[in-house]
């Protein structure tokens, strides 16, 4: 897909992004000057203990938290200069989202929580529908569309979220802490997924997890403490 | 998983391999087609939480038709005898307020009127308090009628038993059946004592039950001889207009010959009679009270329950902002279960009050229903739900897509 010679496409580019949470005597310097940056069809994971701004840094590079200094650009947009009101359509064009809780709307089965994401992006409701069970068959849930999430394991609700976020195709997907609240095996299936999703799709997958047995999938460890990116290292794939 | 292969493992074409960012933005069409379906979605979602909200609706539409209705009732009540008089012109003494017993004025004015153009006819009425001896002992008050024969002008209306023409027989009068069993059980036939003389019950009617004692008819002569008025005297003059004849003219024409009196249209005579229940009565204070009191009370149970619908669902509104729902589409999921919540409320509280009405019908108490104030209650329950959402869509726009991230 990316060929070893052509240098690859730069999707995002951080640099010094500052965050302060709250302002005068009470502000907390989250991150303290961050240089990040993250290519077309890269696996990157963004480690660190707790606290340390990982949630912080994906929260600006997904356009939902604006920075408080520093420069962020995803593809052809400036985010850090953008209006906070432009913010929801930055996110629509360009990020697609999994969260360590699901996040499914429970009232709506697995292929209407993926419809809604493609509604969003402007498709209509038929055609709609018709991608949200191709992408659930994607992530072989074929036989659980009419599902609500309730009644799916944490398992399958992640795999109807990762279906969610690719939805559309936006070229980056954010996940924090995606496998948290899954058992070891399901967690390492679900970030192979998110690995193909790089690899095989193309997408910029950016992910925060302190799972040291899913490191080796990443192209990019980045690791984040008190603010600051202190290690980065190229992991070998298996 | 259940499978080896790792999900997406060659399921995808090379094609899709090239992501190009589509800055497709959903029109507003297809925004509210789907923030409509999750509306409605997360609102049958918790049914126990739908149906407390849809109680506060119906409460709210139910006790206010209720009270608006029987409002309506007792104002019929207390204007139906002018309604029903067959008069277009009513002529009163100065100093009357509305329809009740007065002092007597001069039998003149009968005759200015009969001499005035545009006047068909012209009929004295008696309108006063009498009692009626009951045959265990005591006495019951009545409003006692008396209408002058052939005519019968302000004369008994739905005669069910006996007939109208019975009042032309010496000492009979006519009474009313939804208080026949307070009158001590009277029937066409029987024979009592009103004011000292002794009747024969020549006919009985059906609903004629004002806000007060039932009405009971006589003869206009038998009437004065009963109430003691003089042959020169009179309550009230009701006139019948000729054709075509211009009742502002007429009104100001016998107002000119007989200044002593006061002349008013039909209409007028009506709304003098609201306007003194409105106002010289607590009748309109209790039943508005009570009526904005259901209201107040079934705003601040939909606004609680809108509120903390959003509360409880928070999580999802956040999700819906941070996957690129903006403030306004979350108004839209607000404001469409405020509607939804307002017309199912409206249907289930509307049939629900005209099924009470039609059951607790009666000559004493009438609930009136009229269509206008059925779909003004509609509406004003759109608006209220409407307004009672106000607090979830402050809390909304706080929601911050990031807290999904926690
Ligand atoms: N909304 C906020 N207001 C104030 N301080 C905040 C807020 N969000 C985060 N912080 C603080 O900023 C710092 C970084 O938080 P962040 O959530 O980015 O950490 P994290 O690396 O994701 O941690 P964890 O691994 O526990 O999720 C923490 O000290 C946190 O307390
Ligand atoms: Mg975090």
């Amino acid at each position: 897909m990316i060929g070893s010679v052509s240098k690859p496409k730069r999707v995002v580019e951080a640099t010094g992004v500052v965050k302060d949470y709250g302002d005068g005597a009470t502000a907390f310097r989250a991150l303290k000057g961050v240089d990040f940056h993250a290519d077309e069809g890269e696996f990157v994971i963004l480690s660190g203990p707790s606290g340390s701004g990982k949630t912080t840094l994906i929260s600006i590079l997904g356009c939902v938290l604006s920075a408080t200094a520093g420069h962020v650009r995803v593809l052809d947009d400036v985010i850090t200069a953008a209006p906070e009101s432009d913010l929801p359509k930055l996110r629509l064009a360009y990020i697609g989202f999994i969260f360590q809780g699901h996040n499914l709307i429970a009232s709506m089965s697995a292929q209407e929580n993926v419809a809604i994401m493609l509604a969003l992006r402007g498709w209509n409701s038929i055609d709609a529908k018709k991608e949200a069970a191709r992408l659930l068959s994607l992530v072989e849930l074929s036989d659980k569309i009419e599902s609500l999430p309730a009644d799916l394991s944490g398992g399958q609700r992640q795999r109807v979220s990762i279906a969610r976020c690719i939805a559309g195709n936006p070229p980056i997907v954010l996940a924090d802490e995606p496998t948290a609240s899954l058992d070891a095996q399901t967690g390492q299936l679900v970030t192979e997924v998110l690995h193909n999703i790089a690899k095989k799709r193309g997408h910029t997958v950016i992910t925060v997890t302190h799972d040291n047995r899913i490191y080796h999938f990443a192209d990019r460890i980045v690791h984040i403490e008190d603010g600051l990116i202190i290690d980065e290292k190229k992991d070998s794939h298996p | 998983m259940s499978t080896d292969t790792a999900p997406l493992d060659g399921a995808l074409a090379s094609s899709e391999t090239h992501i190009t960012p589509t800055k497709a933005y959903a029109p507003s069409g297809i925004r509210w087609r789907m923030m409509v379906t999750i509306a409605w979605r997360m609102m049958f979602h918790n049914k126990l939480k739908m149906a407390g909200t849809l109680i506060g609706v119906v409460f709210a539409v139910v006790l206010s038709n209720q009270q608006a209705g029987t409002f309506l009732g007792l104002i019929k009540k207390n204007t139906m005898f002018v309604d029903y008089s067959g008069a277009d012109l009513w002529i009163v003494s100065p100093s009357t307020l509305t329809l009740q017993a007065t002092k007597p004025m001069g039998i003149s004015a009968l005759y200015t009127a009969r001499s005035t153009k545009g006047v068909a006819w012209a009929e004295p009425l008696l309108y006063g308090g009498a009692s009626i001896q009951l045959p265990a002992g005591g006495t019951e008050p009545i409003q006692f009628v008396g209408t002058a024969a052939p005519r019968y002008a302000g004369g008994p209306w739905n005669v069910v038993a006996g007939s109208k023409s019975a009042l032309e027989r010496p000492n009979t009068m006519i009474f009313e059946d939804s208080e026949r069993e307070r009158l001590g059980g009277l029937n066409v036939g029987s024979i009592r004592e009103v004011n000292g003389f002794k009747v024969n019950v020549g006919g009985i009617t059906w609903g004629l039950l004002p806000f007060g004692p039932s009405f009971a008819f006589a003869e206009y002569e038998l009437a004065r001889r009963m109430l003691k008025i003089d042959s020169d005297q009179t309550h009230f003059v009701l006139i019948g207009l000729e054709p075509g004849a211009n009742p502002e003219a007429v009104k100001k024409a016998i107002m000119e010959r007989a200044p002593e009196v006061k002349v008013v249209g039909r209409e007028e005579f009506r709304s003098m009679i609201v306007s003194f229940l409105l106002r010289r009565t607590p009748i309109g204070i209790t039943f508005g009270t009570s009526t904005v009191f259901a209201l107040i009370v079934g705003f601040v149970i939909v606004s609680l329950s809108m509120f903390s619908a959003v509360v409880d669902n928070i999580r999802e509104f956040g999700t819906l902002k941070a996957i690129g729902a903006t403030n306004g589409d979350l108004a839209k999921i607000v404001i469409t279960q405020s509607i939804t919540f307002a017309l199912m409320g409206s249907l289930i509280g509307l049939a629900a009050i005209t099924r009470i009405a039609a059951a607790i019908r009666s000559p004493k108490l009438g609930v009136l229903l009229p269509t206008q104030m059925l779909v003004g209650t509609t509406f004003i329950m759109i608006g209220m739900c409407v307004a009672a959402s106000a607090l979830a869509l402050l809390r909304l726009r706080k929601v911050e897509p990031g807290m999904v991230f926690r």
